[in-house]
């Protein structure tokens, strides 16, 4: 039986992994020796290993430590902006929905629009002369905020950032509340339960699972994120916008260290792996 | 679904494997009068009885935006999507190894002259027909200054704020005049930060972003001050007087408003967007941005960028074309190249609005259709400018580290002791 | 009630006009003629004009948006239904037998934390060997590469918020395996698999960098076929052209969304009714 289980498994995970050995498996063996050697692109075909310099140079990088805070400060903000918001929406306009399915529509808008693109739109919308918002803000107010400097530039793409993806968390969280049995919101209605009691000890517990996923898949877009921040503002004054991402795609083509470039990715999978993996273990071993 | 289309795909390309290549491909420069100019002379080109049916030109354009980056990758990888491509002053070095020198028509001399040349060579060889030749100008709104130049009762609130801010009693100049510590008190006096009564909200706009070609905008200034990257012995020698003058100036002038608040976002497009708006009284701005911001405010005129102790300056780069090393059609790449660097292309590439830098001789046959390529001739050979080492293997890298540090010192995330510590210690390894 | 309706309303009128207000700015903005986005940066069309929608839809040799939204249909289609048929039984796996726990879920799952542009060279030359450089399959493949952590996720969270006994149920009958999954989990499955399909659609119709690397000629998709108009004239950009493209290239995923959105509720119901 176990033996005939693993054979199955094996069959049901083939698929996948013959599709990833297909398309990554050179790639990655080819990266990996690239992180390992001193590489730039006109060493392409001749890459000299270096052992653990690249890894050191890194490591040494104030630049690569600053991106690092940026992503995970960057993801942990919009993460828990774009789930508190969202879980906010869904549960308060469910009943207007329920009759009106047109505004999951209205709602889901902008996270349809391409993040680079949205990116250029922001870069339009903030621009004293010629966006809107600075343009109404001097005519009613004769001032205007300006969004794009270094004190200000965090909050407003942290802002760029949760109004375009609070729609991803709003529809997770939509679909989960509507799968909430309707016969458990009677039961609970006729002991006389307040709707913020029913939400607090029924639906978000039930909806806990699909909360914790959306903080999860929410918080690792915010710390990759990249297109959005790179249209509007690059890499920000003094690095000040370089977000993981930036920091790895500026080595690797702008600088041309490809070296240093796939070594930061490296250490980023590691580091992002091992901590999946003691996250699995550990909910395995809680439930 | 899908295996359909893998049928679709296969024969795709069996049929693209039996036809492509048989011309000469050239990957120019998007959307530009570049391209529009491209485009008349490869009509030119191909309609000519000796170039033969495989020879053909036919001409491909990609995103301008990640232009570089995705020609850096074509060409590591060997990409034989084309035969010619762009290629820039400040990437040559970086792309030379995938590319083959070549060699320009004999009238290529007398064409383009020595320095233009220069702009497209490597290692003593020549890697490219220069086709367009960037600088940068002094823009300003010639209806603002003449009316500050006729008014003298402001002329004392214009010494007030050039002794307050610059250390130094300043009277309203020419800007054909201007040396940059003009330029700056010209951009104090038209900022409402400054002079509430100012007709402009800002009296100049600087492009701060950290982007390696706001760099180059920047460069006219330290170079007036003598600033180089290193000096003959190959020392760097950015950690000097003349960066930190330059450097500081222009913080000073984004700490007191004289640039609005946000330009370390701007770019280009930010810029001139700023300038059109009427918001703006002068800005050192690329040649290319001429026609669109005298478009919108029409008072508009041009000069070169002021002067320093050391003299006037204007950065040069150049655009050309050069042939791919992995080129399956390099006869027929060889051949459009040389005619490119006739003088018989090089005017018509002018007249259908490219921008190139031609010799005096030969700019005076167009001189009438382009009288900007006169100005342009004349200020990349009077001013124009390349820093030491700005066309080595890693000048590209150089600029972008700049970026890096200096904006950081303008946007207040370091001082100037440790972005000129941080940009000596880059610029020594990437520069020697 | 009614008030309370009221406030439901307000709120609902608010966020969807702060979340939508730069796509209700760009599309005002492309109603405008260039002179005017530089003069008029009010949300007030003085002088509307549908020049700029023009431009984007007319052909020329060289801009070609439709050929620009084909290309990037066939290859979000591939981009987004692929990484489904791959990740669907390894996520039953996984979710029932904890089949792939260990290594595999953190490894895919894990792709989607990298900026998989490092790839771009060993990928290009690849693609070169392969002849897959500037194909729409190509570009889709990598896509579904992108798609794949998410699928991942979103469909081994699904499976296992299935009730067990209804698989129970299916196995009592004696079914084999694949019919089990083919008959009984993937009907159920069906509202996570709408909402993988859209995430992983609109995902791979945004992409860009790949788009860019990948592709030359014959299989540019419309992000960057869209770069193409920024800058027709001269460096500078041309806002009301680009706003005009932006809101075509934005439409179609917009549309499958839109269609969608009943299916999503939809389905969401009948399965909570079958729970």
């Amino acid at each position: 039986m176990a033996t005939k289980e693993r054979r199955e498994n094996a069959m049901l995970a083939s698929p996948m992994v013959l599709f990833l050995v297909a398309i990554l498996g050179f790639p990655t063996l080819l990266s990996i020796i690239y992180g390992f050697s001193d590489t730039s692109f006109q060493t392409l075909r001749s890459p000299e290993f270096s052992g653990l310099d690249n890894f050191r140079r890194v490591i040494a990088d104030d630049g690569f430590w600053q991106a690092a805070w940026f992503s995970l400060r960057f993801g942990v903000i919009t993460a828990v902006l774009q789930c508190a918001l969202g879980l906010f929406l869904a549960v308060y306009l469910a009943p207007l929905i329920r009759r009106h399915g047109w505004m999951v529509a209205v709602l889901i808008i902008p996270m349809i629009v391409a993040p680079a693109m949205m990116g250029l739109m922001y870069r339009l919308v903030l621009h004293e002369f010629a966006g809107p918002i600075p343009h109404y803000m001097y005519e009613w107010f004769g001032w205007s905020p300006a969004f794009l400097t270094y004190q200000n530039v965090f909050k407003t793409v942290v802002m760029a950032e949760t109004l375009q993806w609070t729609p991803f968390a709003f529809l997770l969280f939509l679909a989960a509340y509507q799968a909430i049995p309707e016969d458990m919101r009677e039961a609970a209605r006729v002991d006389g339960t307040k709707p913020w009691q029913l939400f607090r000890y029924v639906e978000l517990p039930l909806m806990m699972p699909t909360v914790y996923v959306a903080l999860f898949i929410r918080f690792i877009d915010g710390f990759r994120v990249f297109d959005n921040i790179y249209t509007l503002v690059g890499a920000g004054p003094g690095g000040a916008t370089t977000s993981m991402s930036i920091y790895i795609y500026e080595a690797f083509l702008r600088q041309g260290d490809i070296g240093r470039a796939l070594a930061a990715a490296i250490l980023l999978f590691v580091t992002a792996f091992v901590l999946l993996s003691l996250a699995q273990r550990f909910r395995r071993g809680t439930t | 679904m899908i295996k359909k289309h893998l049928l679709g795909s296969a024969a795709l390309l069996a049929m693209l494997a039996g036809t492509a290549h048989a011309e000469v491909t050239v990957l120019g420069w998007p959307g530009g009068p570049e391209e529009a100019a491209l485009r008349a002379v490869t009509e030119i080109y191909n309609a000519r009885a000796d170039v033969a049916d495989e020879d053909k030109v036919e001409l491909l354009f990609t995103s301008r935006d990640g232009f570089f980056d995705k020609l850096q990758v074509d060409l590591a990888a060997g990409s034989t999507a084309f035969d010619i491509n762009l290629i820039a002053t400040y990437s040559i070095g970086r792309y030379a190894p995938f590319m083959e020198p070549i060699s320009l028509s004999d009238e290529a001399d007398g064409v383009f002259g020595d320095t233009v040349l220069s702009t497209m060579q490597f290692d003593g060889q020549q890697y490219g027909v220069p086709t367009d030749l960037s600088l940068h100008f002094l823009y300003y709104r010639e209806d603002l200054i003449d009316a500050l130049l006729a008014d003298e009762s402001q002329h004392a609130l214009y010494g007030d704020i050039a002794e307050e801010y610059l250390g130094e009693r300043l009277a309203p100049a020419s800007p054909e005049d201007w040396t940059w510590q003009d330029f700056a008190a010209n951009a104090l006096y038209f900022s409402r930060s400054v002079n509430p009564d100012s007709p402009t909200r800002y009296g100049t706009v600087i492009q701060m972003k950290n982007l390696l070609f706001n760099m180059m905008v920047f460069h006219s200034l330290p170079r007036s001050y003598g600033g180089n990257w290193m000096d003959d012995d190959g020392n760097i020698t950015v950690d000097s007087e003349a960066y930190r003058t330059a450097l500081e100036l222009a913080k000073m002038l984004y700490d007191a408003g004289a640039t609005p608040p946000d330009s370390t976002s701007y770019e280009y497009a930010e810029a001139n967007t700023a300038y059109s708006a009427g918001q703006v009284a002068a800005m050192v701005q690329w040649n290319a941005a001429a026609s669109e911001l005298t478009e919108a405010q029409p008072e508009t005129a041009a000069f070169a960028p002021p002067s320093g102790p050391e003299g006037r300056f204007t950065h040069i780069h150049g655009l050309g074309l050069g042939l791919n090393a992995a080129a399956e059609n390099k006869d027929g790449a060889t051949a459009f190249l040389e005619w490119l660097s006739t003088e018989e292309a090089a005017l018509a590439y002018a007249r259908a609005g490219g921008a190139p830098g031609l010799t005096n001789e030969t700019v005076g046959a167009i001189s009438e259709d382009r009288p900007d390529l006169v100005q342009v001739g004349d200020y990349a050979s009077n001013y124009g400018f390349v820093m030491n080492g700005a066309t080595s293997e890693n000048a590209l890298s150089v600029y972008e580290a700049q970026a890096e540090e200096f904006t950081g010192f303008w946007a207040g995330t370091q001082d100037l002791d440790e972005a000129m510590t941080n940009i000596t210690a880059t610029m020594s390894d990437l520069l020697q | 009630m009614k008030l309370g309706n009221a406030v439901r309303w307000l709120v609902f009128v608010v966020a969807a006009l702060a979340m939508n207000f730069p796509v209700i700015a760009t599309l005002i903005t492309a109603f405008k003629s260039p002179s005017e986005v530089s003069r008029n940066p009010s949300l007030w069309i003085e002088a509307p004009t549908l020049q700029n929608f023009a431009t984007v839809l007319t052909v020329s040799d060289r801009l070609d948006i439709y050929g620009y939204l084909t290309n990037s249909l066939v290859a979000a289609l591939i981009g987004s239904i692929l990484p489904m048929i791959l990740c669907f039984p390894i996520a039953w796996a996984m979710a029932r037998r904890g089949a792939g726990q260990a290594i595999l879920f953190p490894l895919v799952v894990n792709l989607r934390a990298l900026p998989l542009i490092i790839f771009a060279i060993p990928l290009y030359m690849m693609y070169a060997t392969l002849g897959l450089l500037d194909t729409k399959l190509g570009l889709g493949l990598i896509l579904a590469v992108v798609n794949l952590p998410l699928a991942f996720l979103l469909l081994v969270n699904a499976v296992g918020d299935i009730p067990l006994e209804l698989e129970e149920a299916g196995r009592m009958d004696g079914a084999r395996l694949w019919r089990l999954l083919w008959y009984i989990v993937l009907p159920l499955c069906r509202p996570a698999l709408i909402t993988t399909f859209i995430f992983g659609f609109i995902t791979a119709w945004n992409e860009f960098l790949f788009g860019l690397m990948l592709t030359t000629q014959a299989a540019v998709p419309v992000t960057v076929g869209a770069s193409f108009f920024f800058a027709t004239s001269g460096g500078g950009v041309q806002w009301g052209v680009a706003a005009a493209v932006m809101i075509v290239a934005a439409l179609p995923p917009l549309l499958l969304g839109l269609v969608m959105y009943r299916r999503i509720s939809g389905s969401m119901v009948t399965g909570a009714v079958k729970g």
